[in-house]
């Protein structure tokens, strides 16, 4: 087995692990940490796969927005630190069936679809960043600026959302 | 082969805890956390293709980028409905959002 | 060679505390540091009532690795790196928000309500420097035409960013400050919340994390020095010594320069950073980016 196969299912362990502490676990802060350890693990598993620049972004990102799901977690629910030991959770075998058979499906198709013949050689890391710098403003010039757009808009419309009006 | 397989299997894997995450749970912050999952299992599937498939094909880069973006836009409008209803009704639980039902 | 530099990073991080100890005293005590640090391995080591106890022992340890990590990425010398990565200065990025991820679990670990508000403060503060970190970072690679760390000092052998990108450094600067929690940014440990997320802490939790602050400042002062000062560039001594002074310096002026202002409070330390910082770093991006096309064209 390649070091970058038993990195991958390393990686993949831990992701997966974390992946289910994260309803597990009745202490909502913990819940919230639990899936940033998902998150950086799928970022370590990017750069396992030689994709060091998305492995990265994935990786700075998603402290960030873990971190700020985490204070709202703590905002909104009313048992933040579990200690309460609440259930909170319906139609649970529904979503246990639902969830199975959703990740048997994709199971399934990944191992009886015909892949074609698996590339070998990657650019490396430079190479990789140069072109893709080439790619976001080059061809997908009008997916870059719609993103860029669609956040704008987002950020407006959550402001706008949360600010309260002014009673005058 | 092996190794494309293996990724594809924890990105179906993490769907299909995310996909249960988002039905089960009853709080808005905790079915987000479930979106957030699949979302995370369809980028991993995104760059297991670019890598061992077509690696020279920057689109999917550009794919998981979008994604990315996506997962940030959803988070921060997702988190001001949130607030907006806590601040109205004083519970984010989708159980009590019954107001539409018939 | 990996080991010399970590146990340089350390040695560095024993200087910052000279350093610090200088400003905070006034006087020079070398040896300060080194019985400070045995004295509190030795003191008893308490751990409150209830705590989260994952994430109370996970904090410190994490900080360090957070602060170390991304010092790993800064070049002391050409060819001298701990890990030479071709998007360095994204990951010293990464990094960085892992301190934020360290100073949260510091801050809800203790089951403390001080510890608390000092954690979620600096949570506020990072959606304030983040921005400020990263806009800067994006005018000097602009300006190397690659994110690795060894090219960003080398497109500097003309003129260093400092003086090309003012409105950049200035920037990165006081955001290098926000990150490392220095005064008068420093709202995660504030003595009016009874040093808040440092204050539950004791014994050998504390001396790593004050440890890990100090490899912080150290790699903050270094962040400054090879994206803006010029790394290693300068006319006659070895190129290893440059990068040391250079550090150093910034080091010092950043332990000196805030303690005399009075602590930014949360809102405000927002409205200056969305308001006036972020505007002037978009103006900085664009500033570069157009003495670029048309300047070296």
């Amino acid at each position: 087995m390649t070091v970058q196969a038993g990195a991958l299912a390393l990686f993949g362990l831990a992701a997966l692990w974390f992946g289910m502490a994260v309803f597990r676990t009745h202490s909502m802060v913990r819940s919230a940490f639990s899936l940033l350890t998902t998150m950086a693990a799928l970022g370590g598993m990017f750069l396992a796969m030689q994709a060091e620049f998305l492995g990265v972004l994935q990786l700075m990102m998603m402290a960030t927005e873990m971190a700020i799901m985490a204070i709202f977690m703590m905002m909104y629910m009313m048992d933040p630190g579990g200690l309460g030991q609440m259930e909170m959770t319906h139609q649970k075998r529904l979503s246990l069936l639902a969830g199975i058979v959703g990740g048997l499906a994709g199971l399934a198709l990944a191992v009886a679809s015909a892949w074609g013949p698996v590339a070998s050689r990657v650019p490396n890391p430079a190479r990789q960043t140069h072109d893709l710098g080439i790619e976001l403003l080059g061809r997908s010039m009008l997916i870059f600026e719609t993103a860029g757009v669609s956040i704008l808009v987002a950020m407006i419309a959550a402001t706008t959302v949360v600010i309260s009006r002014r009673h005058e | 082969m092996t190794t494309l397989i293996l990724a594809l299997l924890v990105g179906a894997g993490l769907f299909g805890i995310g996909l249960y995450g988002a039905l089960s749970q009853t709080n808005l912050v905790m079915i987000m956390m479930g979106v957030e999952l699949m979302l995370g299992g369809a980028l991993l599937n995104l760059v297991a293709f670019w890598r061992f498939l077509h690696p020279d094909a920057y689109a999917g880069q550009m794919f998981v980028l979008i994604v990315m973006t996506v997962m940030a836009v959803e988070m921060a409008v997702g988190f001001g409905v949130g607030t907006a209803r806590f601040r109205a009704r004083g519970s984010v639980e989708m159980e009590e959002a019954t107001e539409l039902k018939e | 060679m990996n080991l010399w530099l970590l146990l340089l990073i350390l040695a560095g991080a024993y200087l910052v505390a000279v350093i610090e100890n200088w400003v905070v005293t006034g006087r020079l005590r070398l040896l300060a540091p080194l019985l400070a640090g045995i004295a509190l391995l030795g003191r008893e080591s308490l751990v409150p009532r209830l705590p989260d106890r994952l994430l109370f022992e996970t904090a410190p340890p994490l900080l360090l690795a957070a602060a170390i990590l991304s010092m790993a990425v800064l070049p002391l010398a050409p060819g001298t790196v701990l890990v030479d990565l071709a998007t360095g200065a994204l990951f010293v990025n990464a990094a960085l928000a892992y301190v934020m991820v360290a100073v949260v679990m510091a801050g809800w670990g203790p089951d403390a309500a001080y510890a608390m508000i000092g954690g979620w403060r600096f949570l506020g503060q990072l959606v304030a420097y983040s921005m400020l970190i990263v806009m800067p970072i994006t005018a000097v690679a602009m300006r190397a035409q690659s994110l690795v760390t060894t090219a960003i000092v080398s497109s500097q052998a003309p003129l260093p960013n400092a003086v090309a990108q003012p409105l950049g450094f200035l920037l990165f600067f006081l955001a290098a400050m926000a990150v490392a929690f220095l005064p008068p940014f420093d709202l995660p440990t504030a003595s009016d919340l009874a040093d808040g997320v440092f204050g539950e802490y004791t014994g050998a939790r504390l001396a790593i994390l004050r440890l890990a602050r100090l490899v912080l400042v150290l790699s903050l002062a270094t962040a400054v020095t090879v994206f803006y000062l010029g790394g290693w560039l300068g006319p006659l001594l070895p190129p290893a010594f440059w990068t040391i002074v250079k550090t150093l310096a910034v080091a010092a002026v950043m332990l000196l320069g805030g303690r005399y202002l009075p602590r930014t409070r949360s809102d405000h330390l927002l409205e200056w950073s969305w308001k006036l910082g972020i505007p002037l770093a978009l103006v900085n991006i664009f500033w570069v980016g157009i003495t670029l096309l048309v300047v070296q064209r």
